[in-house]
């Protein structure tokens, strides 16, 4: 059954509501989680209560009494007593958050370029949620539609945006304009704390995209396709871990995961890699002189983009919609494709559950390396990125070439 | 609906070429250099769109990529690190005007003939498509390999040249820039 | 790991990092484990305004006068701690009371908003009768409440800090 065009229209629209709902709403649970892991990581508790005086005063103290800090306040003390519902205690937090930076004032510096000042955290939000056009959450359809559901009966309703023949060059492409927005941001604010991050940022982004994108050859060279929905079903399913062939490939993915998430930090602009906004140098770097919606934006952009590269890691490292890592899939498939049991039997379909589980432990993984490896220098960082991780990825690019010129 | 995609690509085609010019026209005419490098990245995202609209979609991301998310960046990191008012002063710029109106004058002939061909010629039909004999490829086969069978097949010698150039370029810049230090 | 030989390993493949990563996400799994009040606390914070802090014995905190199991004051006017004071913020005024051999304080003010609670006036107190007490929820919305007398001043210099509803935590 093919949809019409307006038919074809509405569930697109439906598609895109869905994948910005979730990367919407994703990102400021990514800063609650943020102030949680990173608090739990250094021994401290992380964000508990949400304001001072939030509904009701503090009231009712006595001598040597426990108090109550307002309404909502005691509430989440209270919660505190319950095991698993005291770690998302201060979850109204990033309500708190939103609602702050959507009110806050917003300044732009008399000496500053106005068009460039606004045009540029636009561009890097709209370069950092662009890219999710092209990312498959599922392969192929998620659901149909039920065929009684008001004129949309019997359609499917695809996990994916768009299926692009070019998806992952489409990916590097367009999250490569983002940098614009951070180095015209920074030269916009003519000040000198943000140019110095800008130019920091624009040469750390110019010199890891070169092994970002080699190696993302990987697993172009082995599945021999750009297709973001075909590469993902295809690292994860190929080849069976057996004879050199699969025992090399599942070892190269081992690798390339590593050499890519290092990579993806540098590119979103993470710690260690985050000299771009060096607190301790440069103040906050290239968004100093940025305030309310606009720093907000940035802010989004950036979790976002870490959003995009958990997905890409996930899908081409970690085998994706399947259940295994680094191609370990068709082995166990092998063992228990057709085992009576219906759970062991379930694990060897691919599933959006799998996908989503991945790409929240990679971003779990972002916020535990933030709070555990110290930032880089500048010399380092060239240093780690033109010494080591280029010649890595080369390297890995050829055998690469040559496990697909065996299989 | 296939039809009405055809038609919406032919418009998008002209749109994105409209924003092109524009972009390069902000490029020459803006005063800050740094506006003139907005308006070259902005015309080179819109020519990546003239190629999407094409449907050469491998032609226009590598644009994306290449020209948009390299080359304009380096050019702009030159541009914020280098105070070109300071040079504007000394008088190098400008100098090689005499030499280049005629030059431009023979490249909007060159451009102006080969638009007539391709609008009014006997190629309008073929002008914008892939040969199939040329590169090899069969119709169903994508993009990327069309043009990647092109390029390491058919034209292999070319491509080789043209990466040699590309690294005599590379060393001569090196050569340049440690020759300065010394 | 740390023999030479290994150097290039350790350049290939980045085991600090590795065994940084582990440290922090033993401590992760263990706050994590333990972050509700029912179990052993590992976090080293407390959750303030409910869990009343426990302060050092030599905290510094709000000057106060104490008086002897008579109820008498105990300061006899020698002036060291006005003397002494870096930022002048006691005044004495000297006098006399009936029935007492020592010198009386008849005004003793003490301007909280410029003390920089260095201890010094305790110090040099020999007669034991002013200690800094462990009182830190000295905030106010007036600066006027800052003043402290022994009577007539917004606050006394006798009790504890009278705690508002600016501040929440018990006095011990
Ligand atoms: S603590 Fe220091 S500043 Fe405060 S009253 Fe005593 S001597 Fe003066
Ligand atoms: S040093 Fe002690 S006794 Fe002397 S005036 Fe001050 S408080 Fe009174």
């Amino acid at each position: 059954m093919t949809p019409t065009l307006t038919q074809y229209l509405v569930i697109s629209l439906l598609q895109i509501v869905v994948v910005m709902g979730f990367v919407m709403t994703l990102v400021p649970l990514l800063t609650f989680a943020e102030r949680k892991v990173i608090g739990y990581v250094q021994v401290r508790l992380g964000a508990t209560r949400v304001a001072g005086g939030l509904w009701g005063a503090q009231r009712g103290r006595t001598h040597q009494s426990r108090t109550f800090t307002g309404g909502l306040n005691g509430f989440m003390w209270w919660l505190g007593r319950w095991p698993v519902i005291s770690i998302f205690r201060g979850l109204p937090m990033f309500i708190a958050d939103a609602l702050k930076l959507l009110t806050k004032e917003d300044i732009v510096p008399i000496e500053a370029d106005k068009a460039v000042f606004v045009l540029s955290p636009a561009l890097a939000m709209v370069a950092a949620f662009t890219v999710f056009a092209a990312i498959g959450f599922a392969p192929g359809a998620l659901f149909y539609f039920p065929a009684k559901f008001p004129y949309l009966g019997g359609l499917p309703f695809y996990g994916f945006l768009t299926d692009l023949n070019v998806g992952l060059l489409f990916i590097l492409g367009v999250a490569s304009v983002g940098v614009y927005g951070i180095v015209l941001g920074a030269w916009a604010s003519n000040s000198k704390y943000p140019l110095l991050g800008g130019l920091r940022s624009a040469a750390q982004i110019v010199s890891y995209e070169v092994p970002l994108t080699l190696s993302l050859l990987v697993p172009v060279v082995l599945t021999g396709s750009l297709n973001f929905n075909e590469m993902s079903t295809r690292m994860a399913t190929d080849i069976p871990v057996n004879g050199l062939v699969g025992i090399g490939r599942t070892l190269l993915m081992f690798v390339g995961f590593f050499v890519y998430t290092t990579c993806g930090f540098a590119e979103t602009n993470r710690t260690p890699f985050d000299l771009a906004e060096a607190e301790n140098e440069l103040v906050a770097g290239f968004h100093t002189e940025y305030s309310g919606m606009k720093f907000s934006f940035f802010f989004l952009s950036e979790y976002a983009s870490m959003i995009t590269v958990s997905a890409l890691a996930s899908a081409f490292f970690l085998g994706g919609h399947y259940l295994l890592p680094f191609g370990l899939q068709p082995t166990w498939n092998h063992f228990f494709q057709n085992s009576p049991s219906a759970f062991l039997a379930w694990t060897c379909t691919p599933s959006i559950l799998w996908f989503l589980l991945k790409i929240f432990f990679l971003l779990f993984v972002f916020l535990w390396v933030r709070a555990t490896v110290p930032r880089y220098r500048y010399d380092q960082l060239m240093d780690v990125g033109w010494k080591f991780l280029i010649p890595y990825t080369l390297v890995m690019f050829v055998i690469a070439a040559l496990l697909r010129y065996a299989a | 609906m296939e039809q009405l995609l055809i038609k919406l690509g032919q418009y998008m085609f002209v749109i994105f070429g409209l924003l092109a010019v524009g972009g390069a026209g902000v490029l020459i005419f803006s005063k800050s250099a740094v506006h003139s490098v907005i308006g070259f990245l902005f015309s080179m995202i819109c020519v990546a769109g003239c190629f999407l609209s094409l449907q050469a979609e491998f032609l226009g991301v590598a644009q994306l990529l290449v020209y948009a998310g390299g080359i304009v960046v380096l050019f702009l990191f030159v541009v914020m690190l280098v105070e070109l008012t300071k040079y504007q002063e000394k008088g190098i710029f400008q100098t090689q005007t005499k030499f280049a109106i005629p030059l431009v004058g023979l490249g909007l002939l060159a451009f102006a003939g080969v638009f007539r061909t391709a609008l009014f010629g006997a190629s309008t039909n073929e002008a914008l498509t892939l040969q199939p004999g040329l590169v090899g490829a069969t119709e169903n086969l994508g993009n990327a390999q069309a043009v990647s069978r092109g390029l390491f097949a058919n034209f292999i010698l070319p491509f080789e040249i043209l990466s040699v150039i590309l690294l005599v370029a590379l060393v001569g810049a090196i050569v340049l820039a440690k020759s300065e230090r010394v | 790991m740390a023999s030479p030989r290994y150097s290039l390993l350790r350049t290939l493949i980045p085991f600090d990092i590795y065994g940084g990563m582990k440290l922090t996400g033993k401590y992760f799994g263990k706050v994590l484990r333990q972050a509700n009040r029912g179990l052993k606390r590992t976090h080293v914070v407390v959750e303030y305004p409910e869990v009343p802090t426990t302060l050092m014995p030599r905290f510094r905190g709000r000057l106060q006068m104490i008086k002897d199991e008579q109820g008498e004051v105990k300061c006899v006017c020698c002036m060291a701690c006005e003397k002494i004071c870096p930022t002048q913020v006691i005044t004495i005024e000297k006098g006399k009371k009936e029935g007492r051999k020592t010198p009386f304080p008849i005004r003793y003010d003490f301007e909280m908003e410029r003390c920089i609670f260095c201890e010094f006036c305790v110090e040099s107190c020999g007669f034991d009768s002013i200690i800094l007490n462990h009182q830190f929820e000295l905030a106010t919305y007036n600066r006027e409440d800052f003043s402290h007398a022994m009577e007539g001043g917004f606050q006394n210099m006798f009790d504890p800090t009278p705690v508002s509803h600016y501040s929440v935590s018990s006095e011990d």
